[in-house]
């Protein structure tokens, strides 16, 4: 499923005036099928109201704004939004505060009941494991349980399964590692690439951590007041040093390490992943 | 005489699962502390010893000669260690920010000019006043956790704990409560005791403790306790990443120092590396 | 939900915003209970009420438009109590009649009257906690229920907890909107549906509501701890409650604004009766 924003205007609280503030101001945006996109910008650019948008949870209110995530036309008054919810999957920041029910099982069935509810049984039941599974969690040990006696990394787990169980082809998450501990983090990121290959076709992250976005994303978009200022591949948008600097915004590491070297005169050309980044210094060794 | 001392501490929430396992440690007069550790590893509830917010099942807990464990005390205590949480939402009494930053020293029965006096002071040392008859609702998180720490600045104690104080906020937010610490720290020479898991955070520290499973399993400056690879991965901890590149440029052949936590000195030592090679 | 506005203070230096705010408290009850006091189809009355809110809002230096919007929040409250009035007096002369619908005169003058009545409380009472700030209010309601104090009313801590709760409705309506998003991206439906589906679609909602808020109790209760919180013993203030100049001219106002609407009342009265 590709994703085509055209022309996205929003403002809230559009009828009274001293509120009125312009979240989004024509942003037009193309994230293919297969990708790892990530989003980044300052709190308050916009980048919520963006994603928020791509699966119904704000609906379009400028008549010029359209929105076409596969055959869905957010635009239309008319649009399926439960079968949009399906196809793109939203992870909210802290996910596991949403967890409800009384067993693991019941909550992350919570979504398929909702999109699917002719489902028999046995095919819930399928689901709901292979979800739990897919998630590094063992289905036998956890179904049964409250969700609130597992550990963080574990409910937040659970939460991810809650959603993906609906089979998204778009998954959206805001802030996927915030609060969990160095091990957790690797772990989490380690899930939603394997969720990635296996899974969910097309991930899209919100995030403010530029070393996550450098090493996993493979293309990014750069949100400031509303607007869009950059959209390329990491490499490209964080070469815009000025851009970044102007918006505030931090470099990830290995962009620093070139970037000072560069001032030294000593020109590294690489991807910004930890790996191609060892990769390109040591070629460049080797040429001396 | 260490500003706070723990002898031989152990602590449970309940009576099976030991929180805090034989804990002592010394902290003293104007140093910068980190103390970091896995989710659960008993860090949080370390801060919580240090102002006798818990109380110690054995061992004891001393702040400036005062017992932690000894209820007439304890507001002494509290007086002397101020704690900043995670969440700044939940930590701000008050829908205005200077009758929040009031709350503490009204606590204390002090006088109302002195209130007065204590509230320009904290606003001062977190960089608000602009912000003083404002709505906290209506601030970022860094702003809001600015103010968090006014609002323990104002009971004037001589060491400040963040107990992961910086993990909700965007990296701007994180900047401007770290700066404040800093200066606290450089300025008017408070304690700072800094509990989080970003580990460009410990870098700066004088002194770092590791918790791992409710006990110190390692403690050092920073170079000494990165220094030690294997315990790190162990106790569920990351390298700087800078530290991390170096390793694996020393994997493949680029032989530089590998003691680097910072991207300067990674860098520098790159371009070091490089220059050997032209020669 | 960000422009959610009763009940919120609105900083500014004004005579009102200085006047003491056990004055403003019971100034205001007794601007209510003048307001219920106008008799039946007494609009002078109401001219009069509506010309004290005028006053003390030019008094306060907050925007008419900002006391006005105060209103929109109960605006549907309004619209129903002034429907009931239309349509279920039957009594005097009939003005518009259509197949079952019938309004009469008194209908429509009984549905300003209540027009009248609801929007002038609430314009007084939004002013009030536009012009307060919610521990000046807590002070005042603890000093002015302080004679409970004696049948062991725990004063302090009513007082306390009425402006946490003040504190915290904007950060829990925020949360309720991020709880409800995340679970409509689950599926979930609040719209339609039976009364008991949607009592049923609320529990997603409700249960992290509650989790979330037992969990904020737990860390404020800490950090109150944290900060030598100790009740109210030895407890001093900051901002002092005092008797000015100004809480007598509003004292005075008041009272004539009183004396005058009973006034009315007597010679409305007496103008029926004779």
């Amino acid at each position: 499923m590709q994703v085509e924003v055209k022309n996205l205007t929003y403002t809230y609280s559009e009828k009274s005036k001293d509120l009125a503030t312009r979240a989004l101001d024509n942003v037009s945006l193309t994230i293919n099928e297969g990708e790892f996109f990530g989003i980044i910008g300052q709190t308050g650019s916009g980048k919520t109201t963006f994603v928020q948008h791509l699966n119904g949870l704000i609906k379009i209110t400028n008549e010029n704004s359209s929105i076409q995530i596969g055959q869905f036309k957010l635009q239309d008054k008319k649009c399926d939004y439960l079968g949009l919810r399906a196809k793109v999957g939203m992870v909210f920041q802290y996910p596991e505060h949403q967890l409800f029910a009384e067993t693991v099982f019941e909550d992350v069935a919570f979504a398929l009941k909702n999109f699917e509810p002719n489902l028999s049984e046995i095919e819930v039941q399928d689901r709901v494991r292979s979800a739990i599974e897919m998630v590094g969690l063992n289905y036998q040990k956890v179904k049964e349980k409250s969700p609130f006696e597992l550990s963080g990394g574990q409910k937040r787990r659970v939460a991810i399964a809650g959603v993906i169980v609906a089979k998204p082809e778009v998954l959206v998450l805001d802030e996927p590692a915030a609060g969990l501990d160095p091990q957790g983090k690797k772990d989490f990121l380690e899930l939603l690439h394997t969720l990635h290959k296996e899974f969910v076709k097309t991930i899209i992250i919100v995030s403010h951590d530029m070393n996550v976005i450098s090493e996993h994303c493979t293309k990014v978009a750069v949100f400031s007041s509303g607007r869009i200022c950059a959209v390329g591949t990491p490499k490209q948008v964080f070469s815009d040093y000025e851009l970044i600097e102007r918006l505030n915004l931090d470099l990830p590491t290995t962009a620093k390490i070139i970037k000072k070297l560069s001032a030294k005169g000593i020109e590294i050309d690489c991807d910004l992943t930890v790996k191609d980044f060892v990769r390109a210094i040591k070629d460049k060794g080797e040429r001396l | 005489m260490p500003l706070i001392q723990l002898e031989n501490v152990n602590f449970s929430y309940d009576k099976n699962i030991d929180v805090i396992k034989n804990v002592s440690l010394s902290i003293f007069e104007g140093e910068h502390i980190a103390i970091i550790g896995h989710n659960g590893s008993g860090k949080s509830t370390l801060a919580k010893l240090f102002n006798g917010l818990v109380k110690a099942d054995s061992g004891s807990v001393k702040v400036m000669g005062l017992d932690c464990s000894d209820k007439k005390q304890v507001y002494d205590v509290r007086k002397k260690v101020g704690v900043v949480f995670q969440n700044p939402d939940n930590q701000l009494i008050a829908s205005i920010v200077e009758d929040d930053i009031a709350f503490g020293p009204e606590n204390l029965g002090v006088n109302r000019k002195e209130i007065a006096e204590r509230i320009d002071f904290a606003l001062k040392s977190v960089g608000m006043e602009k912000f003083r008859h404002s709505s906290p609702t209506r601030l970022s998180g860094g702003q809001k956790q600015r103010i968090a720490i006014a609002g323990v600045l104002a009971l004037k104690p001589s060491v400040l704990v963040l107990d992961e104080s910086t993990a909700m906020l965007d990296p701007q937010g994180r900047k401007e409560v770290l700066e404040v610490a800093k200066k606290l720290n450089q300025e008017q020479g408070t304690t700072i005791i800094n509990i989080t898991h970003y580990m460009d955070e410990v870098v700066n520290a004088d002194r770092v403790y590791v918790m791992s499973n409710g006990e110190i399993v390692l403690s050092g400056t920073p170079q000494e306790i990165f220094s030690d690879r294997e315990k790190i991965a162990k106790y569920g901890l990351e390298l700087p990443l800078s530290t991390t590149i170096a390793d694996e440029l020393n994997g493949v052949g680029v032989n530089i120092d590998g003691d680097v936590l910072t991207e300067e000195q990674l860098s520098k030592n790159i371009e070091n590396w490089l220059e050997g090679l032209c020669k | 939900m960000k422009d959610f506005s009763f009940g919120q203070y609105y900083p500014a230096k004004s005579f009102v915003h200085r006047m003491d705010a056990r004055a403003k408290i019971l100034i205001s009850i007794a601007y209510i209970v003048a307001v219920f006091l106008v008799g039946q189809f007494q609009f002078m009355g109401f001219l009069a009420c509506l010309l004290f809110v005028l006053i003390a809002t030019i008094c306060s230096k907050v925007p008419f438009l900002k006391v006005l919007k105060s209103i929109k929040g109960i605006l549907f409250l309004i619209i129903i109590s002034a429907i009931l009035q239309l349509f279920f007096r039957s009594d005097g002369k009939v003005v518009f009649e259509w197949t079952f619908i019938r309004i009469t005169d008194m209908g429509l003058l009984n549905a300003g009257f209540i027009i009248a009545r609801i929007t002038l409380v609430v314009l007084g009472a939004s002013l009030l906690t536009y012009t307060t700030t919610p521990v000046e209010l807590a002070d005042g309601i603890e000093s002015l229920l302080y004679p409970l104090k004696w049948i062991k009313f725990p004063v302090h801590e009513f007082a306390l907890i009425m402006s946490i709760a003040l504190r915290f409705i904007p950060t829990l309506l925020e949360e309720t909107d991020r709880i409800m998003k995340a679970q409509k991206a689950r599926g979930a439906n609040f719209e339609s549906g039976n009364i008991f589906k949607k009592i049923k679609a609320l529990i997603p909602i409700l249960i992290p509501l509650l989790i979330s808020s037992f969990r904020r109790a737990d860390e404020l209760a800490d950090a109150m701890d944290a900060r030598c919180y100790s009740g109210s013993k030895n407890r001093t203030r900051f901002k002092k409650l005092t008797f000015t100049y100004r809480d007598l001219l509003g004292t005075l106002l008041i009272a004539g604004l009183i004396t005058g609407i009973v006034f009315l009342n007597i010679t409305g009265f007496l103008m029926v009766t004779l």
